[in-house]
Protein backbone atom coordinates (compact mmCIF):
# COMPACT_ATOMS: atom_id res chain seq x y z
CA UNK A 1 0.00 0.00 0.00
CA UNK A 2 2.75 2.54 0.80
CA UNK A 3 5.51 2.41 -1.42
CA UNK A 4 8.77 3.91 -0.92
CA UNK A 5 9.92 6.61 0.86
CA UNK A 6 7.83 10.06 0.62
CA UNK A 7 4.41 8.77 1.47
CA UNK A 8 4.92 10.73 4.75
CA UNK A 9 5.52 13.73 3.00
CA UNK A 10 3.31 13.59 0.31
CA UNK A 11 0.62 13.09 3.15
CA UNK A 12 1.80 16.07 4.95
CA UNK A 13 2.11 17.93 2.12
CA UNK A 14 -1.55 17.42 1.41
CA UNK A 15 -2.22 18.01 5.08
CA UNK A 16 -1.11 21.37 4.54
CA UNK A 17 -3.00 22.18 1.91
CA UNK A 18 -6.62 21.36 4.06
CA UNK A 19 -7.36 25.05 4.88
CA UNK A 20 -7.23 26.79 1.57
CA UNK A 21 -9.37 23.51 0.33
CA UNK A 22 -11.57 24.45 2.96
CA UNK A 23 -11.50 28.06 2.50
CA UNK A 24 -11.94 27.16 -1.43
CA UNK A 25 -14.91 24.51 -0.92
CA UNK A 26 -16.81 27.28 1.85
CA UNK A 27 -16.40 29.98 -0.80
CA UNK A 28 -17.80 27.88 -3.31
CA UNK A 29 -20.85 26.27 -2.00
CA UNK A 30 -21.65 28.83 0.67
CA UNK A 31 -22.54 25.95 3.29
CA UNK A 32 -19.87 25.27 5.92
CA UNK A 33 -21.66 21.35 6.27
CA UNK A 34 -21.06 20.45 2.35
CA UNK A 35 -18.02 22.15 1.94
CA UNK A 36 -16.77 20.03 5.60
CA UNK A 37 -18.12 17.03 3.35
CA UNK A 38 -16.49 17.90 -0.06
CA UNK A 39 -13.15 18.03 1.54
CA UNK A 40 -13.50 15.05 3.37
CA UNK A 41 -14.04 13.07 0.40
CA UNK A 42 -11.52 14.83 -1.63
CA UNK A 43 -8.64 13.94 1.05
CA UNK A 44 -10.08 10.17 0.77
CA UNK A 45 -10.03 10.48 -3.50
CA UNK A 46 -6.24 11.94 -3.10
CA UNK A 47 -5.14 9.65 -0.56
CA UNK A 48 -6.17 6.07 -2.42
CA UNK A 49 -4.64 7.89 -5.95
CA UNK A 50 -1.06 9.70 -3.76
CA UNK A 51 0.61 7.78 -6.93
CA UNK A 52 -0.16 9.60 -9.16
CA UNK A 53 0.55 13.27 -7.82
CA UNK A 54 4.29 13.48 -9.46
CA UNK A 55 7.26 14.68 -7.93
CA UNK A 56 7.33 18.51 -8.29
CA UNK A 57 3.88 19.23 -9.39
CA UNK A 58 1.96 21.87 -7.14
CA UNK A 59 -0.03 19.97 -4.70
CA UNK A 60 -2.60 22.39 -4.24
CA UNK A 61 -3.05 22.45 -8.37
CA UNK A 62 -3.51 18.82 -8.17
CA UNK A 63 -5.92 18.75 -5.33
CA UNK A 64 -7.89 21.98 -6.20
CA UNK A 65 -8.25 19.64 -9.60
CA UNK A 66 -9.74 16.72 -7.53
CA UNK A 67 -11.97 18.73 -5.20
CA UNK A 68 -13.48 20.16 -8.38
CA UNK A 69 -14.05 16.46 -10.28
CA UNK A 70 -15.85 15.77 -7.12
CA UNK A 71 -18.39 18.30 -6.71
CA UNK A 72 -19.10 18.25 -10.62
CA UNK A 73 -19.63 14.14 -10.31
CA UNK A 74 -21.77 15.49 -7.09
CA UNK A 75 -23.72 17.81 -9.39
CA UNK A 76 -24.51 15.52 -11.74
CA UNK A 77 -25.57 12.99 -9.32
CA UNK A 78 -28.16 15.06 -7.77
CA UNK A 79 -29.99 17.88 -9.36
CA UNK A 80 -28.57 21.13 -7.97
CA UNK A 81 -29.84 22.43 -5.02
CA UNK A 82 -31.40 25.82 -5.49
CA UNK A 83 -29.03 28.82 -3.98
CA UNK A 84 -29.43 30.12 -0.28
CA UNK A 85 -30.99 33.43 -1.18
CA UNK A 86 -33.33 34.61 -3.70
CA UNK A 87 -32.13 37.82 -5.48
CA UNK A 88 -35.22 39.36 -3.08
CA UNK A 89 -33.36 38.87 -0.42
CA UNK A 90 -30.23 40.81 -1.98
CA UNK A 91 -32.29 43.65 -3.30
CA UNK A 92 -32.83 43.80 0.69
CA UNK A 93 -30.70 47.39 1.61
CA UNK A 94 -27.52 46.81 3.83
CA UNK A 95 -25.72 49.75 2.61
CA UNK A 96 -24.33 49.81 6.39
CA UNK A 97 -21.99 47.46 7.29
CA UNK A 98 -21.88 46.38 10.71
CA UNK A 99 -18.51 46.98 12.51
CA UNK A 100 -17.89 43.47 12.33
CA UNK A 101 -17.76 43.38 8.14
CA UNK A 102 -21.00 42.67 7.72
CA UNK A 103 -20.41 43.43 3.89
CA UNK A 104 -18.50 39.82 4.09
CA UNK A 105 -21.94 38.40 4.83
CA UNK A 106 -22.97 40.18 1.75
CA UNK A 107 -20.19 39.11 -0.47
CA UNK A 108 -21.23 35.50 0.25
CA UNK A 109 -24.75 36.00 -0.83
CA UNK A 110 -24.06 37.78 -4.10
CA UNK A 111 -20.77 34.65 -4.87
CA UNK A 112 -23.74 32.60 -4.80
CA UNK A 113 -25.85 33.94 -7.34
CA UNK A 114 -23.01 33.60 -9.78
CA UNK A 115 -23.26 30.85 -11.83
CA UNK A 116 -21.18 27.81 -11.19
CA UNK A 117 -18.88 28.15 -13.77
CA UNK A 118 -18.48 31.85 -12.97
CA UNK A 119 -18.07 31.34 -9.51
CA UNK A 120 -15.26 29.10 -9.76
CA UNK A 121 -13.07 31.46 -11.91
CA UNK A 122 -13.57 34.05 -9.35
CA UNK A 123 -12.83 32.06 -6.65
CA UNK A 124 -9.83 29.97 -7.48
CA UNK A 125 -8.16 33.31 -9.53
CA UNK A 126 -9.20 35.97 -7.05
CA UNK A 127 -9.11 34.04 -3.57
CA UNK A 128 -7.03 31.62 -4.22
CA UNK A 129 -4.38 33.46 -6.49
CA UNK A 130 -4.28 30.79 -8.75
CA UNK A 131 -3.23 31.50 -12.37
CA UNK A 132 -4.97 31.40 -15.00
CA UNK A 133 -3.07 28.92 -16.79
CA UNK A 134 -3.36 26.66 -13.46
CA UNK A 135 -6.78 27.66 -13.40
CA UNK A 136 -7.69 26.34 -16.78
CA UNK A 137 -5.84 23.44 -16.18
CA UNK A 138 -8.19 22.46 -12.28
CA UNK A 139 -10.85 23.19 -14.77
CA UNK A 140 -10.06 21.14 -17.37
CA UNK A 141 -10.96 24.15 -19.60
CA UNK A 142 -8.68 27.08 -21.79
CA UNK A 143 -6.96 29.58 -20.87
CA UNK A 144 -9.34 31.84 -23.26
CA UNK A 145 -12.56 30.33 -21.17
CA UNK A 146 -10.74 31.15 -17.67
CA UNK A 147 -10.65 34.71 -18.72
CA UNK A 148 -14.16 35.13 -20.18
CA UNK A 149 -15.65 33.52 -17.07
CA UNK A 150 -13.64 35.87 -14.96
CA UNK A 151 -14.77 39.13 -16.43
CA UNK A 152 -17.90 38.25 -16.72
CA UNK A 153 -18.62 36.52 -12.89
CA UNK A 154 -16.50 39.54 -11.69
CA UNK A 155 -18.80 41.87 -13.49
CA UNK A 156 -21.84 40.08 -12.24
CA UNK A 157 -20.30 40.54 -8.43
CA UNK A 158 -19.82 44.15 -9.19
CA UNK A 159 -23.31 44.59 -10.29
CA UNK A 160 -24.39 42.74 -7.49
CA UNK A 161 -22.29 45.27 -4.82
CA UNK A 162 -21.59 48.43 -4.51
CA UNK A 163 -17.79 48.63 -5.09
CA UNK A 164 -17.59 52.57 -3.97
CA UNK A 165 -16.60 50.84 -0.81
CA UNK A 166 -16.76 52.13 2.48
CA UNK A 167 -14.30 53.99 4.34
CA UNK A 168 -11.97 51.55 4.89
CA UNK A 169 -12.01 50.19 1.08
CA UNK A 170 -14.46 47.41 2.06
CA UNK A 171 -17.35 46.78 -0.51
CA UNK A 172 -20.63 47.43 0.73
CA UNK A 173 -23.34 45.80 -0.74
CA UNK A 174 -26.44 48.05 -2.09
CA UNK A 175 -30.02 48.02 -3.61
CA UNK A 176 -29.94 45.44 -6.58
CA UNK A 177 -31.10 47.65 -9.90
CA UNK B 1 6.03 57.98 -22.70
CA UNK B 2 4.19 55.51 -24.55
CA UNK B 3 1.48 56.81 -26.53
CA UNK B 4 -2.06 57.06 -25.77
CA UNK B 5 -3.61 53.39 -26.83
CA UNK B 6 -6.96 51.61 -26.28
CA UNK B 7 -6.87 49.63 -22.79
CA UNK B 8 -8.42 46.50 -22.95
CA UNK B 9 -10.66 45.27 -19.83
CA UNK B 10 -8.97 41.62 -20.01
CA UNK B 11 -5.69 43.69 -19.20
CA UNK B 12 -6.78 45.63 -16.84
CA UNK B 13 -7.71 41.59 -14.93
CA UNK B 14 -4.29 40.34 -16.24
CA UNK B 15 -2.38 43.38 -14.24
CA UNK B 16 -4.56 42.78 -11.17
CA UNK B 17 -4.17 39.10 -10.99
CA UNK B 18 -0.24 39.15 -11.27
CA UNK B 19 -0.19 37.86 -14.98
CA UNK B 20 1.62 40.21 -17.12
CA UNK B 21 5.16 40.63 -17.86
CA UNK B 22 7.37 43.03 -15.64
CA UNK B 23 7.55 44.77 -19.24
CA UNK B 24 3.50 44.65 -19.91
CA UNK B 25 3.01 46.12 -16.17
CA UNK B 26 4.81 49.04 -16.43
CA UNK B 27 3.46 49.64 -19.81
CA UNK B 28 0.05 49.42 -18.76
CA UNK B 29 0.65 51.26 -15.18
CA UNK B 30 2.16 54.76 -16.89
CA UNK B 31 -1.20 54.36 -19.07
CA UNK B 32 -3.00 54.28 -16.26
CA UNK B 33 -2.66 57.79 -14.83
CA UNK B 34 -4.10 59.03 -18.08
CA UNK B 35 -7.49 56.59 -17.65
CA UNK B 36 -9.30 57.01 -14.82
CA UNK B 37 -12.14 55.09 -15.48
CA UNK B 38 -9.50 51.63 -15.78
CA UNK B 39 -7.70 53.16 -13.01
CA UNK B 40 -10.44 52.99 -10.97
CA UNK B 41 -11.83 49.44 -12.22
CA UNK B 42 -8.58 48.14 -11.46
CA UNK B 43 -9.25 49.53 -7.82
CA UNK B 44 -12.41 47.52 -7.35
CA UNK B 45 -11.07 44.19 -8.70
CA UNK B 46 -8.20 44.37 -6.42
CA UNK B 47 -10.82 45.82 -3.84
CA UNK B 48 -12.92 42.34 -4.74
CA UNK B 49 -10.26 39.89 -4.43
CA UNK B 50 -9.03 41.68 -0.68
CA UNK B 51 -12.63 41.62 0.05
CA UNK B 52 -12.84 37.97 -0.58
CA UNK B 53 -10.13 36.93 1.04
CA UNK B 54 -11.05 38.85 4.50
CA UNK B 55 -14.49 36.92 4.51
CA UNK B 56 -13.14 33.86 4.24
CA UNK B 57 -9.60 34.58 6.03
CA UNK B 58 -11.69 32.68 9.36
CA UNK B 59 -11.17 28.86 7.77
CA UNK B 60 -7.26 29.50 7.07
CA UNK B 61 -6.66 30.20 11.09
CA UNK B 62 -9.50 27.97 12.64
CA UNK B 63 -7.98 23.91 12.79
CA UNK B 64 -8.46 21.46 10.98
CA UNK B 65 -11.30 18.84 11.89
CA UNK B 66 -9.70 16.07 13.30
CA UNK B 67 -11.56 13.72 10.90
CA UNK B 68 -10.24 15.18 8.01
CA UNK B 69 -6.72 14.48 9.09
CA UNK B 70 -7.34 11.16 10.30
CA UNK B 71 -8.56 10.60 6.86
CA UNK B 72 -4.59 11.21 6.21
CA UNK B 73 -3.72 8.08 8.19
CA UNK B 74 -5.13 5.56 6.39
CA UNK B 75 -6.62 4.69 3.01
CA UNK B 76 -10.22 3.70 3.34
CA UNK B 77 -12.12 1.96 0.51
CA UNK B 78 -15.83 1.72 -0.73
CA UNK B 79 -16.74 4.75 1.64
CA UNK B 80 -17.87 7.89 1.39
CA UNK B 81 -17.85 10.89 3.98
CA UNK B 82 -21.42 10.92 3.30
CA UNK B 83 -21.87 7.53 3.81
CA UNK B 84 -20.30 7.92 6.53
CA UNK B 85 -21.66 10.73 8.38
CA UNK B 86 -25.31 9.36 7.08
CA UNK B 87 -24.40 6.11 9.14
CA UNK B 88 -23.19 7.76 12.21
CA UNK B 89 -26.28 9.34 12.73
CA UNK B 90 -27.31 5.91 12.47
CA UNK B 91 -24.90 5.19 15.11
CA UNK B 92 -25.20 7.98 17.15
CA UNK B 93 -29.24 6.91 17.62
CA UNK B 94 -28.19 3.19 18.82
CA UNK B 95 -25.63 4.77 21.09
CA UNK B 96 -28.04 7.16 22.15
CA UNK B 97 -30.88 4.45 23.19
CA UNK B 98 -27.95 1.62 24.72
CA UNK B 99 -26.61 4.23 26.75
CA UNK B 100 -30.17 4.98 28.17
CA UNK B 101 -30.66 1.49 28.73
CA UNK B 102 -27.54 1.19 30.33
CA UNK B 103 -27.80 4.15 32.78
CA UNK B 104 -24.71 6.05 32.18
CA UNK B 105 -23.95 9.11 30.62
CA UNK B 106 -22.18 8.37 27.25
CA UNK B 107 -19.40 11.47 27.04
CA UNK B 108 -17.74 10.58 24.26
CA UNK B 109 -15.83 13.30 22.69
CA UNK B 110 -15.16 13.45 18.89
CA UNK B 111 -12.60 16.03 17.78
CA UNK B 112 -13.63 18.19 14.82
CA UNK B 113 -17.30 17.55 12.69
CA UNK B 114 -19.32 16.28 15.26
CA UNK B 115 -19.50 12.84 14.56
CA UNK B 116 -20.82 9.99 16.97
CA UNK B 117 -19.01 7.29 17.64
CA UNK B 118 -20.51 3.69 17.38
CA UNK B 119 -21.61 1.58 20.68
CA UNK B 120 -18.64 -0.29 19.25
CA UNK B 121 -15.56 1.80 20.48
CA UNK B 122 -17.62 2.90 23.59
CA UNK B 123 -17.89 -1.17 24.27
CA UNK B 124 -14.12 -1.14 23.54
CA UNK B 125 -13.07 1.59 25.86
CA UNK B 126 -15.51 0.34 28.27
CA UNK B 127 -13.66 -3.10 28.59
CA UNK B 128 -10.56 -1.88 28.55
CA UNK B 129 -11.06 0.40 31.60
CA UNK B 130 -12.48 -3.08 33.35
CA UNK B 131 -9.59 -5.09 32.49
CA UNK B 132 -6.65 -2.92 32.15
CA UNK B 133 -5.96 -2.29 35.93
CA UNK B 134 -6.30 -5.56 36.47
CA UNK B 135 -2.96 -7.53 38.46
CA UNK B 136 -3.67 -10.93 38.56
CA UNK B 137 -6.23 -11.75 35.89
CA UNK B 138 -5.80 -9.08 33.10
CA UNK B 139 -6.22 -11.46 30.74
CA UNK B 140 -8.69 -14.86 30.36
CA UNK B 141 -5.62 -16.57 28.30
CA UNK B 142 -2.12 -15.80 27.82
CA UNK B 143 -0.05 -15.05 24.73
CA UNK B 144 2.26 -18.20 25.40
CA UNK B 145 -0.60 -20.48 24.68
CA UNK B 146 -0.96 -21.29 21.39
CA UNK B 147 -4.60 -21.66 21.16
CA UNK B 148 -4.91 -18.03 22.34
CA UNK B 149 -5.65 -16.71 18.20
CA UNK B 150 -7.59 -20.24 17.53
CA UNK B 151 -9.98 -20.02 20.15
CA UNK B 152 -10.82 -16.34 19.75
CA UNK B 153 -11.07 -16.96 15.62
CA UNK B 154 -13.35 -19.46 16.35
CA UNK B 155 -15.70 -17.48 19.09
CA UNK B 156 -16.14 -14.54 16.99
CA UNK B 157 -16.49 -16.21 13.94
CA UNK B 158 -14.20 -14.43 11.71
CA UNK B 159 -9.95 -14.76 11.09
CA UNK B 160 -8.35 -12.89 14.19
CA UNK B 161 -4.93 -11.94 14.30
CA UNK B 162 -3.29 -10.95 17.39
CA UNK B 163 -0.59 -7.80 15.72
CA UNK B 164 2.93 -7.58 16.70
CA UNK B 165 3.62 -4.66 18.36
CA UNK B 166 7.63 -5.90 19.84
CA UNK B 167 9.50 -3.75 17.31
CA UNK B 168 7.57 -0.85 19.16
CA UNK B 169 8.05 -1.81 22.71
CA UNK B 170 4.67 -3.09 23.18
CA UNK B 171 4.14 -6.80 24.28
CA UNK B 172 1.35 -8.76 23.94
CA UNK B 173 0.25 -10.59 27.24
CA UNK B 174 -2.71 -12.66 25.83
CA UNK B 175 -6.62 -11.76 25.43
CA UNK B 176 -10.20 -12.81 26.55
CA UNK B 177 -13.39 -13.04 24.68
CA UNK B 178 -16.08 -10.49 25.90
CA UNK B 179 -20.06 -9.83 25.17
CA UNK B 180 -20.71 -6.81 22.84
CA UNK B 181 -24.25 -6.51 22.58
CA UNK B 182 -24.73 -10.29 23.42
CA UNK B 183 -22.00 -11.34 20.51
CA UNK B 184 -18.41 -12.25 21.65
CA UNK B 185 -15.34 -10.07 20.75
CA UNK B 186 -12.35 -10.36 21.85
CA UNK B 187 -9.68 -8.49 23.49
CA UNK B 188 -5.66 -8.03 23.07
CA UNK B 189 -3.86 -6.64 25.69
CA UNK B 190 -0.30 -4.82 25.43
CA UNK B 191 1.95 -3.88 27.99
CA UNK B 192 4.89 -1.75 27.26
CA UNK B 193 8.72 -1.71 29.44
CA UNK B 194 6.71 0.91 31.65
CA UNK B 195 3.72 -0.68 32.48
CA UNK B 196 1.53 1.04 30.42
CA UNK B 197 -0.88 -0.99 29.04
CA UNK B 198 -2.68 -1.24 25.18
CA UNK B 199 -5.82 -3.22 23.90
CA UNK B 200 -7.11 -3.84 20.54
CA UNK B 201 -11.00 -4.87 20.87
CA UNK B 202 -12.15 -6.90 17.77
CA UNK B 203 -16.09 -7.31 16.44
CA UNK B 204 -17.74 -9.29 14.16
CA UNK B 205 -18.78 -6.30 11.74
CA UNK B 206 -20.52 -7.35 8.57
CA UNK B 207 -23.16 -4.82 8.52
CA UNK B 208 -21.49 -1.77 8.51
CA UNK B 209 -19.40 -0.23 5.49
CA UNK B 210 -15.72 0.03 6.24
CA UNK B 211 -14.29 3.17 7.61
CA UNK B 212 -10.79 5.06 7.67
CA UNK B 213 -9.61 5.71 10.79
CA UNK B 214 -11.88 7.38 13.62
CA UNK B 215 -11.05 8.90 17.15
CA UNK B 216 -12.38 8.85 19.73
CA UNK B 217 -12.00 9.89 23.88
CA UNK B 218 -13.62 9.57 26.68
CA UNK B 219 -11.91 10.35 29.85
CA UNK B 220 -8.63 10.70 28.84
CA UNK B 221 -8.50 7.61 27.12
CA UNK B 222 -8.68 7.30 23.67
CA UNK B 223 -8.95 5.05 20.93
CA UNK B 224 -8.50 4.69 17.07
CA UNK B 225 -11.09 2.44 15.67
CA UNK B 226 -12.29 1.42 11.99
CA UNK B 227 -13.93 -1.19 10.37
CA UNK B 228 -12.44 -3.42 7.85
CA UNK B 229 -14.95 -6.38 7.52
CA UNK B 230 -15.58 -8.55 8.33
CA UNK B 231 -14.06 -7.41 11.93
CA UNK B 232 -14.37 -3.64 13.33
CA UNK B 233 -10.96 -2.63 15.15
CA UNK B 234 -10.47 -0.58 18.21
CA UNK B 235 -7.22 -0.08 19.60
CA UNK B 236 -7.48 2.34 23.18
CA UNK B 237 -4.80 2.97 25.66
CA UNK B 238 -4.30 6.00 27.90
CA UNK B 239 -1.83 7.57 25.06
CA UNK B 240 -1.10 10.78 23.32
CA UNK B 241 -2.99 11.00 20.19
CA UNK B 242 0.08 10.90 18.40
CA UNK B 243 1.13 7.62 19.60
CA UNK B 244 -2.04 6.24 19.80
CA UNK B 245 -2.27 6.79 16.00
CA UNK B 246 1.18 5.33 15.38
CA UNK B 247 0.56 2.10 16.88
CA UNK B 248 -2.83 2.19 14.87
CA UNK B 249 -1.09 2.51 12.13
CA UNK B 250 1.37 -0.14 12.74
CA UNK B 251 -1.63 -2.53 13.49
CA UNK B 252 -3.20 -1.76 10.53
CA UNK B 253 -0.59 -1.99 8.55
CA UNK B 254 0.18 -5.91 9.94
CA UNK B 255 -3.46 -6.80 9.45
CA UNK B 256 -3.59 -5.73 5.94
CA UNK B 257 -0.69 -8.25 4.87
CA UNK B 258 -3.37 -11.24 4.75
Amino acid sequence: MEKGLGVASRRDAVAAEIPRLRRYARALLGDDGEADDLIQDTLERALARLEQWRDGDNPRKWLFSILHNLHVDGLRRKSRRPPHVGLDNVGVEHSAPAADGASGRDLDQALQLLSGEQRRVVLLVGLEGLGYAETAEVLSIPVGTVMSRLARGRDRLRGLMDYDGDKNGRATLRRVK
Amino acid sequence: MTAPRRIGEAELHALVDGELTGEERAELEALLPGAPAEQALVRELRDLNQAMRTRYAGRLEEPVPGPMLDVLRHIPRRRSAAALRRWSIAAALLVAVAAGLAGYAVRGVVTGTPRTESSFVLNAIGAHSVYVPEVRHPVEVKADEEHLVRWLTRRVGAPIRAPSLVDRGWKLMGGRLLPDLGLPAAQFMYEDAAGRRLTLYIRKETGLNNTSFQFAERDGLGSFYWIDRPLAYALAGRLSRDELMRLADAVYAQLEQR
